[in-house]
């Protein structure tokens, strides 16, 4: 279908227009500017004029994601508002759909002018029967918007603040925003109204800056205790330019940025988001990384030593084409110790499934450990001692080595039960 | 109406070769078809041994770009996770309609059909056991010959199994064994006397591999690599037959054809199916029809032209394996040579039930397919089985087919359905040949491993027949004694499906013969 998008070249207009390409939509950019690619067609939007847009008659529906981020607003709140009427009335011509894209901030009595504006044009949208979303912190992909804003921060503070008491933000990444807009695009079962999407747990503002230091810039950051406290009294002695210059407003509005029940949106839209550490990963998800440590953990078991990348490689390949490419979720301390597999038998495992998935795994590494030189020279025992002296005292060394790991095994039983159904990798 | 051809065989696998010769011979318009899949993966160029220390891409051949050898993980055999072979078994089942209820069903689509993945065992019918056939003996004897030779066979060897195989005079000399089989067959000839009266006998294995050069075939350089595929192409395969064929102006192949339907025109038959690109539909006449598709795939084409709805009774050999052990040997160099049986055994189990069996190296074997099963850790299950292995053979067993109680039926007269179990007599018999075998191998100075005899699932043998049996007086669903169905005169059987037995050894051979001897029959009735 048709969707004109606002915005398509903001972060995550860029996103929501491949993603809506990809599914075989048509995407028109209604814009200030010709858009550089991905758009099919363009149409000239200037949120500053107050000119009628018109839509092409095809257009099924329109995303409204362009908004005025600058901090200081020299639009003006009303001539967003305005905009914002102009495209709901376009949209009515053509009978299309609205969605718009709002913001966590989004209040009455919301400290920036952003929110305020935010607030006003839901109510414009709601009461004109359109949809709302209202994403939490988005990050991931580009670093662009308030995304890319934090990272350039991340990056030059070796120290950053730790606010107490701790903001709390709740963070979505841009691919899921993206999918969840475009199932509100393409499906007709989801009502009008405002959609809360974001992790439904907050985590606490340093741990996302902390975990895109660590996972996005592979950086190590401290973080130094700054009372909120000190920044409202900063509040009082700065002017009203400073503060905003200074974005001392914006910070205000991360302190109280107001907790949104998100659980029951996402469910409705069936969108599952990915973990933080996943998504702060530059590709997107870390499920990768985590399947090569696992695969590097099953070839040194098996292997008694360091496999080379390439074949790791094929182990990932293998899981993602034939058992659907989600890591095992080995504890932590099995990566770091792969001897320790050992330890591991199927009633150990929290489910049948789980023990006939990581017995498939093993099997699966053994041959593929088996299928290259280094594995020929170790299965075959090609270069080695042969005779019968040294194959005996190597059987004799497996089976003690066997029986050590079996005692090993049955004390530590319990350990190991409670580990494998309670410390997951965060995958 | 002229038919298109005067004979359309369908399937080049071993019967449809051997019922091809002497019907091209004799100069009528014969048609073969088949399903036309063709190995896409190249076998390895080096012997087996330096191949696996230095091929770097050798996972190509060992595990497949695809990951078949793990999407195959469940297999019965090792044989079926080869990623070399996977055009032999590739798509049999769906495109033929054939489902296996806790049977397992394989068959091919290749070109040369199953032979191009065989063990390449070759025996001959006794007179006892062609006592089920509704002609003479004598009659098989002049195709066995003349089939034999075709192929090349070796093994020829004045041995206590000479008159088991029946096929020293068309032999080959035997490939030479290693060390271990060197070994047990020495220790046999000491042991001799006490063996036999316990019903054991053994003596080189006869296989249709050449151990002397052919004029487009290599004699066996010993690579190991018999189970991914021999360059040397020093295994008999069916598709090595068409070149010779080929030459004749008198016969046509259409190669990627995999026929679902027999219909009557006249007084002439025309195959119906699809083409392996699923073009459309196609329809090619003849006077008779050969079907030669394999027991399962000629089995479902025979009893839906017959519109047949009871079952039919499936042959099929119940099998073991087991893993022998010389401990004088520990620590033995890993040598490349022969992957295929070196030794072959009788053992006379009760009731006068013979069990037959052959020893192979575990060289060309991937060491996974028994550390998966040694009941340790895996990380010391590798170690010792590495230790161990080097001084291993591998063994088979296999008991006659009638003790398979199996049957095939349409359903919905579309799909076949097998289904089957081993009859109650089997795990007493494999008991027996379990502890007899562990018995006279230990006399020969090799210990069968602790559980390692393992009873293999029904249809695992792929050694199936039976289903439309040859007899003197055949009522619908059998066949007459020149393979012709009953109540659909001029369509023929010539494959597996048409034999009224199963004995316990390789049956390939009289497939073949008594498809070279129907052949040969027909090539008289049919004017060109």
């Amino acid at each position: 279908m048709r969707i004109a998008v606002t915005g398509a070249t903001g972060y995550i207009g860029t996103y929501f227009a491949s993603l809506a390409l990809k599914r075989g939509h048509d995407v028109t950019s209604v814009s200030r500017g010709k858009p550089p690619s991905h758009a099919s067609a363009w149409i000239p939007f200037d949120l500053c004029s107050e000119k009628p847009v018109e839509l092409p008659a095809d257009v099924r529906v329109i995303v409204h994601l362009a908004a005025n981020t600058a901090d200081d607003n020299d639009l003006g709140e009303a001539r967003e508002v305005i905009a914002a009427q102009a495209l709901i009335k376009a949209a009515q011509n053509v009978g299309a759909k609205f969605i718009f894209v709002s913001s966590q901030t989004a209040r009455a009595d919301a400290p920036t002018a952003y929110g305020r504006i935010k607030w006003r044009i839901e109510r414009e949208v709601l009461s004109a029967g359109g949809w709302v979303v209202r994403p939490g912190q988005v990050y991931g992909g580009e670093l662009r918007g308030l995304f890319g804003v934090l990272a350039k921060i991340v990056r030059h503070l070796p120290l950053l603040p730790a606010f107490a008491p701790a903001p709390k933000v709740q963070p979505i990444h841009v691919d899921d925003l993206a999918e969840g807009l475009l199932r509100i695009v393409e499906r007709n079962d989801v009502p009008p109204g405002v959609y809360c999407l974001a992790a439904p747990e907050p985590v606490s503002f340093a741990r996302f800056l902390g975990e895109m230091a660590h996972s996005r810039l592979r950086c190590w950051r401290g973080f130094v205790p700054v009372p909120v406290v000190a920044i409202n009294a900063l509040r009082f002695v700065l002017g009203e330019s400073m503060r905003t210059r200074l974005g001392v407003e914006r910070l205000r509005s991360l302190f109280d940025l107001p907790a949104m029940d998100t659980a029951s949106d996402l469910e409705q839209l069936g969108l599952v988001l990915r973990p933080l550490r996943s998504g702060m990963h530059p590709s997107g998800s870390n499920r990768r990384r985590v399947l090569l440590r696992e695969g590097r953990t099953l070839f040194t078991y098996v292997l008694k030593e360091q496999p080379d990348n390439i074949a790791l490689r094929r182990y990932i390949h293998a899981v993602e084409q034939l058992r659907g490419g989600q890591p095992l979720g080995l504890p932590q301390f099995f990566l770091g110790n792969p001897i320790c597999l050992s330890l591991l038998n199927e009633a150990a495992w929290a489910s049948k499934a789980m023990a006939t998935e990581f017995a498939w795994r093993l099997d699966a590494a053994t041959l593929l450990v088996e299928a290259s030189p280094s594995g020929a020279c170790h299965f075959l025992a090609v270069n080695r001692a042969h005779g019968m002296g040294s194959r005996l005292l190597s059987m004799m060394g497996a089976l003690v080595c066997e029986v050590t790991w079996l005692v090993a095994r049955v004390f530590l039983f319990p350990v190991i039960r409670f580990a494998l159904r309670h410390e997951r990798v965060d995958s | 109406m002229i038919a298109d051809f005067d004979i359309i065989i369908v399937g080049s696998g071993p019967a449809g070769v051997s019922a091809a010769f002497p019907l091209v011979e004799a100069g009528l318009r014969v048609l073969m078809v088949d399903g036309g899949r063709r190995p896409a993966i190249q076998s390895p160029e080096m012997d087996f041994l330096s191949a696996r220390a230095n091929d770097t891409e050798q996972w190509k051949w060992m595990v497949g770009k695809d990951f078949h050898a793990l999407k195959f993980g469940d297999a019965v055999s090792p044989k079926l996770r080869v990623p070399t072979h996977g055009y032999a078994f590739d798509g049999f089942a769906e495109f033929n309609n054939i489902e296996g209820k806790n049977f397992t069903t394989v068959g091919s689509l290749a070109t040369g059909g199953l032979s191009n993945v065989w063990g390449c065992g070759v025996a001959r019918f006794s007179a006892a056991e062609l006592a089920a056939f509704p002609f003479p003996a004598s009659e098989l004897e002049f195709s066995y010959a003349s089939v034999s030779k075709r192929m090349g066979i070796s093994g020829k060897a004045d041995d206590d199994l000479s008159g088991y195989f029946g096929l020293d005079e068309y032999s080959q000399p035997p490939i030479p064994m290693d060390t271990l089989h060197m070994c047990l067959s020495s220790r046999y000839l000491s042991q001799r006397k006490k063996l036999n009266a316990q019903g054991f006998r053994l003596g080189r294995s006869r296989v249709a591999v050449l151990s002397e050069d052919a004029s487009d075939r290599q004699a066996c350089n010993f690579s190991g690599n018999c189970l991914w595929g021999c360059k040397r192409r020093s295994l008999y395969s069916a598709a090595y037959d068409l070149p010779e064929l080929r030459r004749h102006k008198n016969f046509s192949e259409f190669s990627g054809f995999v026929v679902d339907r027999l219909t009557r025109y006249g007084s002439n038959w025309a195959i119906e199916g699809k083409d392996a690109s699923c073009q459309g539909r196609q329809s090619i006449t003849a006077s008779k029809i050969v079907l030669a598709a394999g027991t399962l795939a000629t089995t479902r084409i025979a009893l839906k032209a017959l519109n047949y709805r009871s079952s039919v009774p499936v042959l099929s050999s119940p099998t073991a394996a087991f893993l022998l052990w010389l401990p004088r040997l520990l620590g033995a160099k890993r040598m490349p040579g022969f992957g295929l049986g070196q030794l072959s055994f009788t053992l006379t189990l009760r009731n006068n039930i013979t069990a037959f069996g052959s020893t192979f190296a575990t060289t060309g074997i991937p060491l996974s397919e028994f550390a998966l099963h040694v009941p340790l850790s895996r990380r010391y299950g590798l170690t010792l089985m590495r230790d161990l292995l080097s001084s291993c053979v591998v063994g088979n067993c296999f008991l006659p087919g009638h003790l398979t109680a199996a049957n095939a039926r349409l359903r919905g007269g579309e799909s076949l359905i097998v289904s089957g179990k081993y009859n109650d007599e089997v795990t007493p018999l494999m008991d027996e040949a379990a502890r007899e075998l562990r018995k006279s191998f230990w006399r020969l100075g090799a210990l069968m491993l602790p559980r390692s005899f393992t009873v293999g699932h029904p249809g695992g043998d792929i050694h199936y027949a039976g289903t439309l049996p040859m007899r003197k007086s055949p009522v619908v669903g059998e066949t007459s004694w020149l393979g012709e169905l009953k109540g659909l005169e001029g369509v023929f059987v010539v494959d597996g499906a048409c034999l009224p037995t199963l004995p316990e050894k390789s049956h390939t051979l009289t497939i073949m013969a008594n498809a070279d001897r129907i052949g040969r029959q027909l090539s008289h009735y049919i004017q060109p």
